[in-house]
């Protein structure tokens, strides 16, 4: 897992490394939700959730080896 | 326009490897369209104007406020309610050897496509995610090349666009976020120096892209965190099941990308604006867009398009071919077809010469967009072609898997 901006926020970390359960997206969402709470939701709703560098929204989809939490930003 | 500026003027640019009095001219020869005059506009801006851009257009409908000025230092305290267009001009007219255009407008749905098809690049830095969305579908409908950049806070995140080369903003954002659930720079607040970062990269994004040199951030994002002085990069491409349906549509519909290039003549990414010393062919090569449909009926003998597979047949058979890239020099690195001649389209018209007219020739580039346009300008220069369906891309899926996609 890598997690960038307020993702990383949430996390407390930029990275980590963890065996899953059930192997899809789904699964890994729910388990970082699990982990890091409310915030975790609120960066998901909006964040891309990267699986080895595809954006992927359909929580059925199998995982990979990295995943990557991008969320967009506005300002300029 | 004023007169050529003194060559002395950028002799610390022109002494780089690559760059030279060419690159100059392309710089000097391109028009690149500026979406805000905020934060990011701040730095990228400047270095546009005294690195030499011949066009710098300028997209801003805001008035100075004074809750900008500790970030966006084209601005004063004494421009305090007076249009950005007009503060930046004042800012950017001693330092620029080229044009200026003012657009005092907001960037919307209905003037985009007209103001944009002005120019040959666009970079966005503005503050909110409908441009945003508009910025990426105004370029990626024009055939040019986008830059966007993003900061929030201590941190942000720049990346490029080359349509028909590689993945949009939309590949890596697919739904526009509602603005209610990101911070905004007036929520959340931004350091200033991070627009300076963000904006610093953006221009070389700008300066590679004009000029050809190294490698675009396309398919990539850099992200900056302030907070830990780290830079990291994400890789994306587009979803494999899109980005094919993609290519079956782009070999499906000749009419697709030639109406693409007709809107915008001038749409070849990287090496689109050609020196001053060479706009002969930067109209040759845009009343060969304008002829697209017209040349839409197949030469006798020789079919429009070919597959990887036909390819692959005709090269074990040892028939002779003249095996064309139209893509530019840094995908050319990354994989390309044994055998064949580098001539990236933005080049084409002018080294036409450099093919023999009597023996076959099969052009090819990414996905097949870029390689239809060669096809049709060769073949109104009267040379027998045709064009790799799909691209290398295609090869790389149907006969060498060994070769690396990108």
């Amino acid at each position: 897992m890598r997690y960038f901006a307020a993702a990383a926020e949430v996390a407390g970390r930029e990275e980590e490394t963890f065996a899953v359960d059930s192997a899809t997206v789904g699964a890994l969402q729910d388990d970082l939700v699990a982990r890091y709470g409310s915030g975790m939701t609120r960066v998901l709703r909006n964040g891309s959730f990267l699986v080895d560098g595809v954006v992927v929204r359909d929580r059925a989809r199998p995982l990979g080896r990295q995943v990557d939490v991008l969320p967009p930003f506005a300002g300029g | 326009m004023p007169a050529a500026p003194d060559p002395a003027r950028f002799a610390r640019q022109l002494v780089l490897p690559g760059l030279g009095l060419d690159g100059q001219g392309r710089i000097a020869a391109a028009r690149v369209l500026v979406l805000g005059a905020g934060g990011l506009g701040s730095a990228v801006l400047p270095v546009l104007a005294s690195g030499g851009v011949g066009t710098l257009g300028i997209v801003d409908d805001d008035v100075v406020e004074l809750s900008n000025l500790h970030r966006q230092t084209l601005h004063t305290a004494a421009d305090v309610g007076r249009r950005k267009v007009d503060s930046t001009a004042e800012r950017l007219t001693p330092l620029a050897t080229g044009t200026l255009r003012l657009h005092a407008v907001r960037f919307t749905k209905e003037n985009a496509r007209d103001i944009a098809a002005d120019y040959d690049l666009v970079v966005d830095g503005s503050d909110n995610f409908e441009t945003r969305y508009l910025a990426n579908d105004t370029a990626v409908a024009a055939g040019i090349p986008l830059v966007w950049g993003a900061v929030s806070q201590f941190g942000g995140h720049v990346g490029a666009v080359i349509p028909g080369a590689g993945p949009d903003y939309r590949d890596l954002f697919p739904v526009q976020p509602d603005p209610s659930s990101v911070l905004s720079c007036a929520e959340g607040g931004v350091l200033p120096s991070v627009c300076g970062v963000i904006g610093s990269l953006m221009a070389t994004e700008v300066l590679k892209i004009l000029t050809g040199l190294g490698r675009p951030l396309s398919g990539r994002v850099t992200s900056y965190d302030g907070l830990s002085g780290r830079f990291r990069e994400v890789e994306f491409r587009a979803d494999t099941d899109a980005a094919e349906r993609d290519a079956v549509e782009a070999v499906a519909g000749d009419a697709a990308p030639a109406s693409v290039a007709t809107s915008a003549p001038a749409a070849v990414p990287a090496s689109a604006p050609a020196p001053p010393s060479a706009s002969a062919s930067t109209s040759a090569s845009a009343s060969a867009s304008e002829e697209e449909p017209v040349t839409a009926q197949p030469d006798a003998g020789q079919p429009d398009e070919i597959t990887a597979r036909e390819l692959d047949d005709l090269l074990t058979d040892g028939a002779p071919v003249q095996l064309v890239d139209v893509r530019e020099p840094w995908e050319a690195e990354i994989a390309s077809l044994p055998g064949s001649k580098l001539l990236p389209l933005g080049t084409l018209a002018d080294r036409v010469d450099e093919l023999d007219p009597a023996t076959t020739v099969v052009v090819y580039c990414h996905h097949g967009a870029r390689s239809d346009r060669a096809r049709n300008l060769l073949r109104s220069a009267g040379l027998p072609v045709s064009h790799l369906q799909g691209g290398i891309d295609a090869w790389s899926r149907t006969v060498d898997p060994s070769l690396p996609r990108y």
